[in-house]
């Protein structure tokens, strides 16, 4: 049994290797390798059993502390000028080792888009955006113009019948034409928000499933996110293309400590 | 002999063979549940001896990370396996710590004075995970990177230093410049050298205190001698392990990344879930109340109670169990012998309960697949995880814990009851007397 094993075990790893060096595929490669180790563990395991022998041979069990004989005294410990030397040495050291890690860490810049005054909002592959090439009842993801993939510069501009939306007092003439447009960072994790079904006007995150209201500027209805995803101030330039009328208001993404905007 | 001089070379430069007759001769008690140990230590050696070979073909710059790891499985099968072997290893790994940690707790192997030796494997798991995570993002792929932003912003939500950290973490922003060359080298070089610090000293507390048995003897060791019975069982163990995984890697795909596409910050997988191990964070996340307070106009952000606090009280109650458990039954005394897990009925509801809860999360990390199939919104999937977290969890456990003490009585009657004793003697007509025993 042991001997037949073994000689299943070097055929199958020759096999494994031939068919690494004919490339053939994985699993080609991957079972004659497993039938490999497969049988050295038959081998091992068969050659185990032979043995027999017994398992209740015994050994005595050792106390293991605590110590009786001699315990340390107590000017090893901690009393006398000993204890205090270490102490401030090794809190010396502690010091010295943190503060090279500590000196890394710097208040983080907030985390602007790359949105400004007057960029053009261009769809994922660069096309600049008109007012009416988004259809009704329609999503895009955009960018600011030559910034296609910035950090934190993902957007969705919807497209709502014009009278669709509940423009907040604040926020009079930022949808022109029905186009309203919304951070895709969700503000609970950063993931992107991906989905809008448009029946409903609702923007949903497929990672932990906030929805988000867009006739009511992105507020949320259900779902771990607290705050609304920021909206874009929007605006038509002479050319007819839907043009940003500044970086977001809000900070983008998910909140943190340092942000008391 | 060729071995036997070698030895002799060893042995007259530093006396060795007192170690090896120490070793050879060195009793193990045998048990199937005392192998998921070894598992996890198998797959350890298989993640080691692929991850190694992974490295020559890996680019962690963010501009090829992901091409890179494409190419890989690509160009040839070996390096296509290599990968499949590792995830799988990975997977395994997790897994099997878990089993052992599961058998370590029902037996009570923790109680004194093996306490350090739990709070050590407790450590080895959450850096297992740890690994498994760093490891699982390195291809630079959309599901992964949608995982690595929500950690990013789980680290961002901690009061104070987290967005410090993060900052430093990712080179500034998200994903940032470093992101990758950090996860790189904290992946293949602290969480392993540290992984590989930890298993020693865990292997090294099991040889010096001794293994636990089942057998009540409490002043012995009972079992076999490691060379050559217990060597063979390991060889087994090991041959066993490298094939299954061999095996899984070869059928099926995991993690198919050229399948899911490069990350991008605006692209989002649908649906997006985490490796198994990482699912029930996930599912945490998504049942976390929409809580998010103010302190003296600092905010502290929702995520912040289901991805740190609720995981911090898990980690600290499971680290400080052995003396939870040493304080509820008051026992502080040391012990060598396992305990059946019938003999602690209200251990096993502990345990069952935890788990219980921990496959509560982990199903709450799949609700948006759920609503789709069984037509129920998600918001009431949410309600009904909110719900069944803590009722799922302590009903399971005490059902558990009933059963046990079932099973426990039984055993204990089936002890308590005299051994019946029948002697049959030949008689002179050629047929058997019986002869009961006098006392019954």
């Amino acid at each position: 049994m042991t001997r037949a094993a073994l000689i299943v075990a070097t055929l199958a790893a020759l096999a494994a290797t031939v068919a690494a060096a004919l490339h053939l595929s994985p699993a080609l490669l991957a079972w004659p390798a497993a039938l490999a180790a497969f049988a050295i563990a038959a081998a091992a395991g068969s050659s185990a059993l032979a043995l027999g022998g017994r398992d209740d041979l015994r050994e005595p069990r050792h106390e293991r502390g605590p110590s009786r004989l001699d315990p340390l005294p107590d000017d090893i410990v901690t009393r006398g000028v000993f204890g205090r030397v270490w102490l401030y040495a090794l809190g010396a050291f502690a010091v010295l080792g943190a503060v090279p890690f500590l000196a890394l860490a710097r208040k983080p810049a907030p985390r602007g888009t790359a949105w400004a005054a007057g960029a053009r909002l261009v769809d994922v592959d660069g096309r600049p955006l008109r007012a009416d090439d988004v259809a009704v009842g329609g999503v895009e993801t955009v960018f600011p113009e030559q910034h296609v993939g910035a950090p934190e510069s993902a957007t969705l501009l919807i497209r709502l019948q014009d009278d669709a939306l509940r423009t907040r007092p604040d926020r009079i003439g930022w949808a022109p034409r029905g186009n309203v447009a919304y951070s895709k960072i969700c503000t609970h994790a950063g993931c992107p928000v991906a989905i809008y079904r448009h029946e409903s006007y609702q923007l949903y995150c497929p990672c932990h499933q906030s929805v988000f209201d867009v006739l009511d500027a992105a507020r949320p209805l259900s779902g771990p996110a607290t705050r609304a995803l920021p909206q874009l101030a929007l605006d038509v330039d002479a050319a007819g293309f839907l043009i940003a009328r500044g970086d977001f208001t809000e900070p983008v993404g998910p909140d943190d400590w340092w942000r008391t905007a | 002999m060729m071995v036997r001089r070698i030895g002799r070379f060893f042995d007259d430069r530093l006396g060795s063979d007192s170690a090896v007759r120490f070793f050879a001769a060195k009793i193990y008690p045998d048990h199937w549940s005392f192998y998921f140990g070894e598992f996890a230590l198998y797959a350890f050696g298989l993640l080691v001896a692929t991850g190694i070979w992974l490295t020559f073909v890996y680019d962690d710059s963010p501009a090829r990370a992901y091409a890179s790891v494409v190419a890989l499985s690509r160009d040839a099968p070996v390096g296509y396996l290599m990968r499949q072997v590792h995830h799988w290893s990975a997977v395994t790994f997790v897994a099997a710590i878990l089993v052992h940690m599961a058998r370590i707790f029902f037996t009570a192997a923790f109680r004194k004075p093996r306490e350090i030796n739990w709070v050590v494997g407790i450590l080895l798991l959450v850096l297992a995970s740890l690994t498994g995570f760093t490891g699982y993002s390195l291809p630079n792929d959309v599901l992964s990177g949608t995982g690595l932003r929500i950690a990013d912003s789980v680290l961002l939500s901690v009061p104070f230093a987290g967005p410090w950290a993060a900052d430093v973490f990712t080179g500034g922003g998200y994903p940032g410049p470093l992101l990758l060359s950090h996860l790189y080298t904290i992946h293949v070089y602290y969480l392993p050298m540290t992984i590989a610090v930890l298993l020693s000293a865990h292997l090294g507390m099991v040889v010096y205190q001794k293994h636990t048995q089942f057998v009540p003897e409490p002043a012995h060791v009972v079992g076999r001698r490691f060379w050559p019975d217990y060597a063979l069982r390991m060889l087994a163990a090991l041959g066993a392990t490298v094939a299954v995984i061999l095996a899984l890697a070869g059928t099926f795909e995991i993690n198919p990344i050229e399948q899911f596409g490069e990350y991008r910050d605006f692209i989002v997988p649908n649906p997006a879930a985490p490796d198994w191990y990482a699912a029930f964070l996930d599912g945490a996340l998504r049942l976390g109340p929409a809580f998010e307070p103010r302190i003296v106009g600092h905010p502290i952000p929702a995520i912040f109670w289901p991805g740190v606090v609720m995981p911090s009280i898990v980690l600290a109650v499971v680290i400080g169990w052995p003396w939870i458990d040493a304080f509820v039954t008051r026992d502080a005394r040391k012990h060598d012998v396992l305990v059946a897990p019938s003999g602690a009925p209200w251990r096993v509801g502990a345990g069952v309960a935890l788990i219980v809860a921990g496959f509560v999360l982990t199903l709450a990390a799949s609700d948006d697949l759920q609503s789709r199939t069984l037509h129920v919104s998600v918001t009431a999937l949410v309600t009904f995880y909110r719900w069944a977290l803590p009722f799922a969890s302590l009903g399971a456990g005490a059902i558990a814990a009933v059963l046990a003490r079932n099973v426990g009585s039984r055993v204990k009657r089936r002890r308590s009851e005299p051994e019946r004793v029948v002697t049959l003697r030949r008689n002179a007509r050629g047929g058997f007397d019986e002869e009961r025993p006098s006392s019954t």
